[in-house]
């Protein structure tokens, strides 16, 4: 059960930016987004607003910069209905970032494109470039004014999509998963930028942990409506809330505990220990491999690198780095220079062919490898291009489902599901197939935490060679025992990643430093600490008792003394403390209700 | 009236004459290709924090000529060039041509792409119209010893190199066109001169999504082929580029959606801001007068001072 009565912030009417009045929507084929939505948002609030994947939170805020209309109800912005020339102002007023930086990047060049809403603003043409550059060199990107945005990195682009909007000196900013695919030097570039806008804030993420450095409201959908309307503080802090809606991150504030007492993370197998048996051939082997795009672009520079069959493997680096083209080459799909061995054996020409047989590969969007009709199709198609039989075709893919949870979704379109799902279904085309090697490049990208700690059961339950890729450093440390660190097209380190995580330095000159979410994580394990105690509390309960010889019942309250589980906060460490003697809410004495005992009647 | 004229040629000579300019030809285009290569490997990468032509190599003529002038020059121009119809004009023609990207100076790398993006589909003329070509009285026709139904005519070939020639002017003359002025603004100057506005939106936003869309499609592809999908003449294959289809289509579209709003959400209102205004001056009315009288000077030359196979 999660907090009944949680802490509603509303602001003060006459304050109000937004006001969401009785607010419905429906898609054109009748589906129902949104329901009955009720929020004021007042000038300066920092908004998280969180819930599952599709539950409705991107159609909200489409919304409140009036890209979609009502169904019924009003949405009004400084106390006027978002309609007609107060829309088109309040356009003007309002940036929204969305997803996908490619969707908003429509310019010839970065500055063409970040001038744009200062143009509409009404700027002179030199104004709109000066405010255009002014906003590019706050996102790092002055440098790039004039390169068109397709040869720009993903991380880049995103920057640019937000100098866009804060050349336009926007009152609002709202955000649509600002961090996703993002390395964590980005993102952190994002977190200070955000952290010192000064206007009015609302960021949809799955990431709690950049929400709470960032907002101070959180506003739960879930199917359409609004849950809970908390402080973020109290949201975090409430686990059975997060877990009802899909968002209990505190799977990953376990791994600090873990690697202060020196465990390995438990979803790694055991390692054989060495010097027990020979050491095992390696299933990949590369030697001063390179690899250089048609235009001359080198992308590898000599990589050396042996994976042993049945290791787990991180592959870490800033955006950029030459991950992806590794992994094309892995693949098959890229034909590099160099020696490469695949199970020993030289990978020649006519080897490079099959590649894909033995090598599988679940892709950042996993939209890029779903394109077939229905569930059961998307699974059978490599399986029929390993030359299955129908029986054989239709029994792995029934295995598959099953062990990435997707029974009985045979049927469905890959289109229709839900982020996490067709995560899923992406590593279940590729399971199925029962690949030597299994490549996941960023698996977390997009997830909702819940379908993220799904996902981390199914992963770390498989026993096939995996090869990680993902800035997560929470992923790499709970899946994987080796972290190799590329950077500028060479591995640059290859550490056991216990190590990897420790070494500040090492992950500092990567552009992986996570400083800010490992302060996070133990602010917010602070507030979610929840442990055992035995102190006197007042306790007010209905039960029969005795006084002398007369037996009644009514609500009672006095002071118990015996343990309780609950949120309990240690700021002073392991200091001697006093425990106030606070009231609990009802809760069961075994054996209590036969005891005499007194208490004042009033 | 003359009549045509065979002559007769043993198989190898016949071999060695049609083999002879092919074998240049893709000689030449290994070599652009190299080119290319080779120069594209060793630029380094350009200053991206200032506007593309304001350096050095932006201050040409080509550069500062107003673009409407510009535009309606050259388009002019390239129509009178290809309605030429004799070899030596259209070398001219091709010489000018060549003479521009000089004094534009245009990067020799863009315009050697630009080149072989057109190569193969001239040399299919130069394969197919000599062997096509009607024998008329006054032609030249070389045929084989013992096959008299093929035989190669010259008149043809000449035809050819014509059109050839002419399509080589052209695609070169498109680099000064094209690449002396941004795209936006090339396109406000299409707009000026009477183009649809809309147009020029639809051509400035496709130019920018091709790139997205081509990434989306080779991504999808590589999607495919590690599941172990090979093009074969099958109704698999058939089945498997139908759904690739169907499914680049429906993110493409869902894509535009969302460009639209990205672009609505951001203040527009059906217009885009307008580029830097351009200003006509008196010397770029003269440059678009010499251009053209250029253009006639070659179809008078063609027309009046040109014979033979034409």
């Amino acid at each position: 059960m999660h907090n009944p009565t949680p802490p509603v912030l509303r602001p003060d009417p006459k304050q109000t930016l937004f006001s969401i009045r009785g607010l419905t929507y429906r898609y054109a084929d009748g589906t129902p987004a949104l329901s009955g939505i009720d929020l004021d948002i007042a000038p300066g609030d920092r908004i998280a607003l969180v819930g599952h994947n599709g539950s409705g939170k991107t159609t909200l805020v489409r919304q409140l910069c009036g890209l979609l209309s009502p169904s019924a109800g009003s949405v009004s912005y400084k106390g006027k209905p978002l309609a007609g020339a107060h829309l088109d102002a309040a356009r003007l007023e309002i940036g929204l970032l969305f997803q996908d930086p490619d969707d908003q990047l429509f310019g010839h060049t970065l500055m063409d494109d970040a001038a744009f809403g200062p143009r509409n603003q009404g700027l002179a043409r030199v104004s709109a470039e000066e405010a255009a550059r002014v906003a590019l060199e706050q996102v790092g990107l002055a440098g790039m004014a004039y390169k068109p945005p397709h040869n720009l990195s993903f991380g880049q682009k995103k920057r640019a999509a937000l100098a866009g909007l804060l050349a336009m000196g926007p009152e609002t900013l709202i955000l649509d998963e600002p961090t996703t695919n993002l390395d964590p030097r980005q993102e952190e570039i994002f977190l200070n930028l955000l952290r010192d806008f000064p206007g009015t804030l609302v960021c949809i993420s799955h990431d709690l942990i950049f929400l709470y450095e960032l907002c101070d409201r959180a506003v739960v959908i879930d199917r359409g409506r609004i849950h809970h309307d908390y402080t973020l503080k109290a949201l975090v802090s409430h686990r059975a809330s997060l877990r009802e809606h899909g968002l209990d991150f505190s799977f990953r504030l376990a791994p600090e505990t873990a690697d202060e007492s020196g465990k390995t993370p438990v979803r790694v197998p055991a390692a054989t220990p060495p010097g027990k048996t020979a050491p095992a051939p390696a299933l990949v082997s590369l030697r001063d491999f390179r690899f250089r795009y048609p235009d001359g672009t080198p992308a590898l520079a000599g990589v050396d690198l042996d994976i042993v069959s049945g290791e787990r493997v991180a592959l870490v680096g800033e955006n950029g780095a030459g991950k992806t083209t590794l992994l094309s080459c892995l693949l098959g799909l890229r034909r590099g220079e160099g020696t490469f061995h695949f199970a020993g054996e030289p990978v020649t020409k006519q080897r490079h062919r099959t590649l894909w047989q033995r090598v599988g590969m679940v892709f950042q969007d996993c939209a890029d490898q779903l394109f077939c009709p229905s569930v059961g199709e998307e699974i059978a198609f490599g399986l029929r291009r390993l030359g299955c039989t129908t029986d054989e075709t239709r029994q792995r893919v029934r295995e598959t489902l099953v062990r990435v949870r997707l029974s009985g979704f045979e049927d469905r379109v890959p289109l229709h599901l839900s982020g996490g799902e067709r995560k899923r279904l992406a590593l279940a085309c590729v399971l199925a197939m029962s690949p030597d090697l299994l490549i996941l490049d960023e698996p977390t990208a997009g997830l909702d935490p819940e379908g993220e700690e799904l996902l981390l059961q199914i992963i770390g339950d498989l026993d096939t060679t995996l090869l990680l890729v993902s800035h997560d450093m929470f992923f790499v440390g709970e899946l994987t025992r080796r972290t190799l660190v590329m950077h500028q097209g060479v591995i640059g380190c290859d550490v056991p990643t216990r190590e990897f995580m420790r070494d500040e330095a090492l992950g500092s000159l990567n552009g992986l430093a996570f400083t800010y979410r490992r302060d996070c994580s133990g602010a917010i394990r602070e507030l979610q600490h929840e442990h055992e105690h035995s102190h006197p509390h007042r306790h007010r309960h209905e039960h029969p008792h005795r006084h002398g010889g007369m037996v009644h019942t009514h609500a009672h309250e006095h002071v118990h003394e015996h343990p309780h589980r609950f949120v309990h906060r240690h700021d002073d460490g392991d200091k001697a403390h006093d425990h106030a003697p606070l009231r609990y809410p009802e809760h069961p004495h075994p054996g209590h209700d036969s005891e005499p005992h007194d208490h004042e009647h009033p | 009236m003359a009549d045509v004229v065979h002559i007769v040629l043993p198989a190898w000579q016949f071999a060695a004459i049609l083999a002879g300019p092919l074998i240049l030809l893709a000689a030449a285009a290994a070599g652009l290709r190299f080119l290319v290569r080779r120069r594209s490997v060793s630029g380094e990468d350009r200053d991206w924090s200032v506007p593309p032509l304001a350096d050095s190599a932006g201050a040409t003529l080509f550069h500062r000529w107003d673009v409407r002038c510009k535009i309606t020059a050259l388009l002019a121009y390239s129509f009178l060039v290809a309605a030429l119809e004799h070899v030596t004009p259209t070398l001219a023609a091709l010489a000018v041509s060549l003479l521009a990207l000089v004094l534009a100076r245009s990067s020799l790398v863009r315009a050697l792409t630009r080149l072989l993006a057109v190569t193969g589909f001239l040399v299919m003329f130069l394969v197919v119209m000599p062997l096509s070509a009607p024998a008329l009285p006054g032609d030249t026709v070389l045929v084989i010893d013992g096959v008299d139904w093929l035989g190669f005519n010259l008149r043809g070939l000449y035809k050819a190199l014509a059109i050839a020639c002419k399509g080589v002017a052209i695609a070169l003359l498109m680099e000064p066109l094209l690449t002396t002025a941004p795209l936006p603004v090339t396109l406000h100057g299409l707009t000026r001169l009477g183009i649809p506005d809309m147009v020029g939106q639809m051509v400035l936003l496709s130019h920018r999504y091709l790139h997205v869309f081509r990434h989306e499609a080779e991504r999808m592809a590589a999607g495919m082929r590690v599941r172990g999908f090979r093009k074969r003449t099958d109704i698999e294959t058939l089945r498997a580029v139908a759904n690739f289809l169907g499914m680049l289509f429906v993110r493409s579209f869902e894509r535009t959606e969302r460009v639209f709003d990205a672009m609505r959400a951001r203040g527009y209102r059906g217009r885009f801001p307008a580029p830097e205004e351009p200003r006509m001056q008196a010397k770029d009315l003269l440059l678009t007068g010499a251009w053209l009288a250029l253009g006639i000077t070659l179809i008078l030359w063609d027309r009046f001072f040109q014979q033979g196979s034409g």
